[in-house]
């Protein structure tokens, strides 16, 4: 079951990897034709090899989240564990999120431009993971607990995801301000993709803290201690619930929203990483 | 949050209203007061300083409530922080970032955002009750003409069958529907999830819940980290209660692997002396009796002490656990005095897991001090089942037995925290996943018999509803027998 894992995980990467480079060959081949177009003075049609590359980049794309999604599921089967339960295991899942995410916004929009932001960052995790041990560890009597296990890292990788693909929609934003560039998507649909995100991942961001505090309290007998990686996910919360806010304000909408997302991501990440910089009741991951 | 958007809106009437007269001073104090707190600009502006302070707890090491309490402990934290911080742990200092969690201005910041919410939820509360449950089903042209996403459809039809169709198509979309039927035309009003409107309130008011959940708990409760119980031992809970805690036994097992694999503390429960409960306390199960709680937290090693004097009379017969760590060497340490004879006791036990020079397995060290100028008197190595004279006293090492480091708390606040967390998990996901949505329609009859469909749809700030509404359009069309308009936008306006 273990070996079987690492091979779905290989698979994965590599389906990933090709995806990432039809993306790329999909969008600047639209860029290319865009300009091409508006040169010539004709309408706008997206050449069929760009549009291929465009539509095998998502069949890769569908076929790493299957692999990634089997790989978790052999190593579920091999430890008997939620596979959250150290870095290795941790990467791969924020991965599936991400590209979860991404699957599900890019099949409900039709939008493949964010693959350009999101796709890296899932690539990212899992190529990270291939840098820390990848055996499987025994687990500590604190992570001996399989229903918290799963749902609490499980909704944080849902999460992770939404805020990965907010990112990804907030930085275009912030590049396709005005709508100057014609082959990026308008900034009006950017700014409610990231929107759209949010509202999906800040619900799940909320339980995830909740989560974490009934297991503290149940674990350690205090569902609160102000533990660096509590303390980070509640300033991930935070700044999410800020965007909220500034969303409807006045003067803040727009760049400084997006901005609020990128800083967001900044803390997810951070929050991610770091029981990596600082110890903590989480330091055994 | 169109909701939000509408908050501020509701803010900024009452304020223009007072502008416009050019009498804001006018307002009153209280009414002045509590227009500042309506305002959604100070909910940002207090969640991006609550944002910033937290993140600097997480940044910068954080002083234990009990290092601050105690000036000299404090003091000698400085010193340390000073090593990784420079000139700026003054900076530091003076903004109390080494204890952001615990001081007065992050209280007063949590202070004025309870307010914040509890008054903005109380200013919102008549306008969402309207929007949720208010709705007139009958618009007039002038709504058709102007909302934000309109259409107007043709249907070759009777009113009345029109309007029935109307109303199937957007029942069939999991819309409520009210209709209003007048002599010349029908009136329809639909929409859906109308109670995800109060799901702000019970996000908002959960942070107030929690807060006071917290306050309960800190007023009404305790917490003791330190609990410890050697085995063969019991020791009162004190706090309040009538409780004491014995330990038959601790253990601690290990994977193949090398890391823990379980750590338990067989436990029995006094109550006034009488047993009342027993248990085995894991690190994911505690045991609870009478909303008292015991988790397991720590363990370590105890030594069983006896002391003698010249005529054999006992003056210290324990089991001493020894939970500390000499700062040099990390050996484990505990200690008692024998005050009649001026006399600090530190019992040394080995090193763990490595061969220790200085402190052999089997043996402890002890080292005596005065108790007024902390003097070295005696040193001494002492070998289990011996006795040795150190400093005219008779000193006996009986045996080593385990102790086990419990967590012993009381929370009755606890609860009302888990309330309010379902609470915000379900407000949350009834505003963000279910949003209220909202559909008026006008059927008019027509002199040659056909109707005349007028949609419209009024604008969310927060986001747009054009799929939402082009998809209602077409449903409703398709019902009418109307083919879907492709590329014909739904927006009104632009």
């Amino acid at each position: 079951m273990y070996a079987l894992s690492q091979y779905a995980f290989a698979v994965g990467l590599a389906a990933l990897s090709l995806a990432m480079f039809l993306y790329v060959l999909h969008v600047l081949g639209a860029r290319a034709l865009t300009a091409l177009s508006f040169a010539n003075g004709g309408s706008m049609t997206l050449s069929p090899a760009f549009d291929v590359a465009g539509r095998y980049a998502t069949i890769l794309t569908v076929n790493a989240f299957v692999f990634i999604t089997a790989c978790l599921a052999f190593r579920w089967e091999a430890s008997g564990h939620g596979p959250f339960s150290n870095m290795w295991e941790f990467s791969v899942a924020f991965a599936w999120g991400a590209l979860a995410l991404y699957l599900y916004f890019e099949l409900r929009y039709r939008l493949r431009t964010l693959a350009l932001l999101v796709l890296p960052i899932a690539l990212g995790m899992l190529v990270y993971a291939t840098t820390v041990p990848s055996d499987i560890q025994p687990l500590v009597p604190a992570l001996q607990n399989n229903l918290l296990l799963t749902v609490h890292v499980a909704v944080a990788i849902i999460a992770y995801g939404a805020f990965a693909l907010a990112f990804g929609a907030a930085v275009l934003f912030l590049i396709q301000r005005k709508d100057s560039i014609r082959w990026l998507p308008r900034s009006t649909v950017l700014d409610e993709m990231g929107y759209k995100a949010v509202m999906v991942g800040f619900p799940m961001m909320a339980l995830v803290i909740i989560l974490g505090a009934l297991w503290a309290d149940i674990a350690w007998g205090t569902y609160w201690s102000w533990d660096p990686k509590e303390t980070a996910s509640l300033v991930t919360w935070l700044i999410y619930g800020a965007y909220l806010h500034a969303r409807v304000i006045r003067g803040w909408r727009g760049d400084r929203s997006a901005f609020l997302l990128v800083l967001g991501f900044g803390a997810t990440l951070f929050t991610y990483f770091g029981n990596l910089f600082f110890g903590g009741l989480h330091s055994y991951a | 949050m169109g909701a939000a958007a509408r908050r501020e809106a509701l803010t900024a009437s009452a304020g223009a209203r007072a502008k416009a007269a050019g009498r804001l001073w006018e307002l009153d104090v209280v009414g002045r007061v509590w227009h500042f707190f309506t305002s959604v600009r100070l909910a940002l502006v207090l969640i991006l300083v609550m944002t910033a302070a937290a993140l600097a707890g997480t940044l910068l090491d954080q002083a234990a409530p009990s290092v601050v309490a105690d000036k000299q402990a404090y003091a000698q934290w400085l010193e340390e922080a000073r090593g990784r911080y420079g000139v700026w742990t003054d900076v530091f200092n003076f903004l109390q970032l080494f204890n952001v969690f615990h001081t007065l201005w992050f209280k007063l910041l949590i202070g004025l955002l309870t307010t914040n919410i509890i008054i903005c939820s109380l200013n919102r509360w008549k306008g969402v009750w309207a929007t949720a449950f208010q709705n007139r089903i009958r618009m007039g042209d002038a709504f058709f003409d102007h909302s934000r996403y309109r259409a107007q459809l043709d249907a070759a039809m009777p009113m009345n069958v029109a309007a029935e169709r109307v109303r199937r198509a957007l029942s069939r979309s999991r819309y409520r529907v009210a209709t209003e039927v007048e002599e010349e035309s029908v009136a329809v009003y639909a929409d859906r999830n109308r109670f995800s409107r109060f799901g702000t309130f019970l996000a908002h008011l959960s942070i107030v819940m929690i807060l006071a959940g917290t306050v309960i708990g800190g007023m009404w409760g305790f917490k003791d980290s330190e609990f410890i119980v050697p085995e063969g031992t019991t020791r009162e809970v004190g706090n309040g209660t009538n409780l004491s805690v014995g330990l038959e036994h601790f253990a601690d097992e290990y994977w193949l692997e090398g890391p823990p694999k379980d750590f338990r503390s067989e436990l029995v429960i006094y109550e006034n002396g009488v047993e009342v409960k027993r248990g085995i306390v894991r690190v994911n199960s505690p045991l609870s009796y009478k909303g008292v709680r015991f988790h397991q937290a720590f363990f370590g090693q105890s030594a069983v002490i006896n002391v003698k004097d010249e005529a054999g009379e006992v003056l210290y017969n324990d089991t001493l656990p020894l939970a500390w760590q000499t700062t040099e060497g990390g050996r484990p340490v505990g200690s008692f005095a024998l005050p009649g004879r001026d006399l600090g006791v530190y019992v040394i036990g080995p090193e763990s897991g490595v061969d220790d020079p200085l402190v052999p397995a089997g043996e402890m060290r002890l080292e005596l001090y005065r108790q007024n100028s902390d003097r070295l008197v005696a040193t001494e190595n002492i070998s289990q089942g011996k006795t040795k004279n150190v400093a005219g006293l008779d000193f006996t090492f009986e045996r080593e037995k385990r102790f086990t480091g419990l967590q012993v708390v009381k929370d009755p606040g606890v609860n009302i925290i888990w309330a309010a967390s379902t609470l915000m998990v379900v407000g949350l996901v009834a505003m963000f996943y279910f949003p209220h949505r909202r559909l008026w329609a006008l059927c008019k009859r027509r002199p040659d018999g056909s109707t005349e469909v007028r949609l419209g749809m009024t604008a969310q700030r927060d986001m747009s509803l054009s799929g939402e509404f082009n998809s209602l359009r077409d449903r409703v069309g398709a019902a009418l027998g109307i083919a879907p308009t492709t590329g014909a936008p739904g927006e009104g306006g632009s």
